[in-house]
């Protein structure tokens, strides 16, 4: 039986390496979305335009702004008119506004509270939230620096920033940018060849030779494993070399996990491929289910704990998932074993079940003895 | 409306003039009207296609639209509290008070805590020391530590920012003789004042099921023309390959404007994102982006053999092109070349147009340039596309 899992194995591999197009593309496309995401996905925002309309002039306000703008999160933008709201955030060019009233300089030297009005581009949720924040803060900060209100508070907070003391995007991309290139790439490419092997009706001579559904899948999985392994040394490499992510801890989780997200991803593939009916439906298939799910329904890029009730149940079947909190505790958290054990237990019961369902899509068409 | 009525009756006389009639027979006897009627009938025949018109769109609506959300809310929140008094325990619901942090966690040692924060099971943790009380008692300034996990740097910083302020407040309500802040900012969001995420995404989710699905049935109707060879025979009749082209773009059309009103229905039903804007603009524009996706179709199958390799590159073009518009993360956070990089992208274009027409109600008076942008990319694309096929002709 390992004889027979091991000569289809080799098949697989001989079958691969032929195709010397699907050899360069396998390792050229998980590196070129790496490069797009690890790059391009930011969250934080650095340099939000803000519209200032001051009504005071003072020497007091002048400096007020002045330390809004200190701060690197706003950048002063030009506009024309005399409604900021109308001129500046309708029209797109400023995110937020500040409206200082007349009698700014002389409510605040009278230590009666003035109200600033600051306007905020509601649209884009993310950054309102930031806008809001830093706003308050700089002015608490404007308060007590220039003397106004000192005071020092009741209650301070000592904060310490764990993992990521820098707060480091990059650090919460790239991780997840593994799991997702290594859930596509591999699933993608054993689609491929398990549609190939119907659309070519090669997949009638395995169901009528003596070969199990399990022994055709083990050695078919096998050597795109190997295929599988390649393409995450590769990633994984370039993206330690580009980000600079290395291990916080003890490697030996992710050692362990990435193989058997891997055998994951190309098991999904081979069920894919078994139930597709020709190669576009099964792209599709991957592109849409695989892709999609793994994007969006593993926390690579917002909280999972915000995904809504009925969409949040289906997160647990999404391997991604998983190995994206791996990922994470081996290049930021560090904290080994004890951290991961249960995703990794997910891993493999996931595999085991995907495993069964391809194999029985299978012996369905097998001949019986 | 006052228009109307002069033009109805003219309308309905010009409809029946003779020359009329005449041109419409024309038209209806035209070769370019045979081959709209062949195609019409070979969308409707073709059950996958209409599949792909309507279950793609509608899931990815759905999906996308209720699972990005960036929002800071709900963080669980460790508490060791050493000092345990009445005034301690108003901090930690002062904490949990508006669902940003959830405190549902209490250990009784700074170790336990920093395990849990290690293992993930908590996103921040709050250390009150034992002389809490007494610090605050003799005038001191009491002091908390804070634990964030940093992993995730966006929520970290925004959870950051959210804790200093609570404890601040907190700290100010203490104060015997409290005086308010002298300068005191009174926050406004305008457009979405409850900020919900689906306003924000849904709106780019329309634009990009319809690069998704504009590709896709494009193409796929062009070149399955050439996997049957059916492709050559239209070519040997008197067709011109303007004729032929335009003849496949229009059903298209007409059924991908069919997209977009399903999206903006979903987007309107389900997430009930408002409709500020005009339109007729939305249309005209939705219109100009749906040549796009038709353009980049044409071009993804006149370049490739077979339906396989459609839809490989599709899948490699779209990737970048959705990552690069703001659907999924914001442009303004992305380094700054591919913030200009984003400039020559379409998808990035309609959905500033979407948004802004959809949430803020503004039309082409603010969106100027960027319709101008999208009609520029337009008219390239179908010009490219058509060239392609031309020569693919010959």
């Amino acid at each position: 039986m390992t004889k027979r899992i091991w000569n289809q194995c080799l098949k697989e591999w001989a079958q691969f390496r032929r195709d010397r197009l699907t050899v360069a593309l396998a390792f050229l496309l998980p590196l070129a979305v790496l490069l797009i995401f690890g790059y391009a996905i930011r969250l934080e925002t650095n340099n939000i335009p803000l519209a200032v309309q001051d009504f005071d002039r003072s020497p007091l306000s002048r400096a007020y702004i002045e330390r809004i703008f200190a701060t690197n999160k706003f950048q002063p933008t030009a506009w024309a008119g005399n409604d900021p709201l109308e001129n500046a955030i309708d029209p797109g060019v400023a995110k937020a506004a500040v409206i200082i009233p007349p009698d700014f300089s002389r409510q605040v030297q009278a230590d009666q509270p003035s109200p600033v009005q600051v306007l905020v581009d509601g649209s884009d949720v993310n950054n309102a939230r930031v806008i809001e924040n830093s706003i308050r803060a700089t002015t608490q900060f404007f308060l007590s620096s220039s003397g106004l209100q000192p005071g020092s508070p009741r209650v301070a907070t000592q904060t310490r920033l764990w993992f990521n003391p820098g707060l480091k995007e990059a650090l919460y991309i790239v991780p997840g940018t593994y799991a997702v290139t290594l859930w596509i790439f591999p699933s993608m490419l054993s689609s491929l060849a398990m549609v190939r092997e119907k659309e070519r009706n090669t997949i009638v001579q395995v169901y009528a030779s003596d070969l199990s559904a399990a022994e055709f899948l083990l050695g078919k999985g096998l050597a795109y494993l190997a295929i599988a392994i390649g393409q995450a040394l590769v990633v994984m490499g370039v993206g330690t070399i580009l980000f600079g992510v290395w291990f916080a801890g003890d490697p030996t989780p992710l050692l362990v996990g990435t193989p058997i997200f891997l055998a994951n991803s190309i098991l999904f593939g081979l069920f894919v491929g078994s139930r597709a009916g020709n190669i576009s439906g099964a792209i599709q298939g991957v592109a849409i289910l695989g892709f999609l799910t793994a994007l969006l329904l593993s926390g690579f890029i917002y909280p999972l704990s915000n995904i809504p009730f009925p969409l949040s149940v289906l997160t647990y079947i999404i391997p991604t998932r998983y190995y994206i909190e791996i990922t994470r505790d081996a290049f930021v958290r560090g904290a080994g074993w004890a951290g991961v054990w249960l995703f990794l237990l997910a891993l493999i019961v996931l595999g085991f079940l995907l495993f069964n369902a391809t194999r029985r899509v299978l012996s369905h068409m097998q001949l019986p003895d | 409306m006052a228009i109307v009525p002069p033009l109805l009756p003219l309308l309905l006389l010009s409809l029946s003039s003779p020359m009329f009639t005449q041109l419409f027979n024309r038209f209806l006897g035209s070769r370019f009207w045979a081959l709209v009627v062949k195609e019409i009938n070979q969308i409707l025949k073709n059950r996958q296609l209409l599949f792909l018109l309507i279950f793609p769109p509608t899931i990815q609506l759905l999906i996308f639209g209720s699972s990005l959300d960036p929002q800071v809310q709900n963080l669980k929140l460790g508490i060791v509290d050493y000092a345990n008094t009445s005034v301690t325990r108003e901090l930690v619901s002062a904490l949990s008070e508006n669902q940003i942090f959830v405190a549902d966690n209490y250990s009784f040692s700074e170790q336990a805590l920093a395990n849990q924060v290690e293992q993930g099971k908590i996103t921040a943790g709050l250390v009150i020391p034992p002389d809490f009380n007494r610090q605050l008692q003799q005038g001191q300034t009491a002091e908390v530590q804070v634990l964030i996990d940093g992993v995730n740097a966006n929520t970290a910083s925004i959870a950051q920012g959210y804790i200093t302020q609570i404890v601040r407040n907190y700290s100010s309500n203490l104060e015997v003789n409290a005086t308010p802040p002298l300068v005191n900012p009174q926050v406004t969001f305008l457009y979405n004042p409850g900020l919900a995420s689906s306003w924000f995404f849904v709106p780019g989710v329309i634009g990009l099921v319809l690069t998704l699905t504009g590709s896709l049935v494009s193409s796929a109707t062009v070149v399955r023309e050439k996997d049957t060879g059916t492709l050559e025979q239209l070519l040997m009749t008197p067709a011109a390959a303007w004729e032929i082209l335009s003849a496949k773009i229009a059903p298209l059309f007409l059924l991908l404007m069919g997209d977009v009103l399903l999206a903006l229905g979903i987007a309107r039903l389900i997430f009930g994102v408002p409709f500020r804007g005009s339109w007729a603009f939305f249309l005209a524009t939705s219109a100009l982006y749906v040549f796009v996706g038709i353009g980049v179709g044409i071009l993804l199958a006149t370049i490739s053999k077979n339906q396989q390799q459609v839809v490989l590159t599709s899948f490699f073009i779209n990737i970048p092109v959705i990552q690069l518009s703001g659907a999924i993360a914001p442009i303004e956070s992305m380094p700054t070349f591919f913030q200009y990089l984003s400039l020559l992208d379409p998808l990035r274009h309609y959905i500033a147009i979407s948004r802004s027409v959809l949430l803020k109600g503004v039309g082409w008076e603010a969106l100027g340039l960027n319709v101008l942008a999208l009609g520029a990319i337009a008219i390239l694309l179908l010009t490219i596309s058509i060239k392609q096929f031309r020569t693919q002709l010959n």
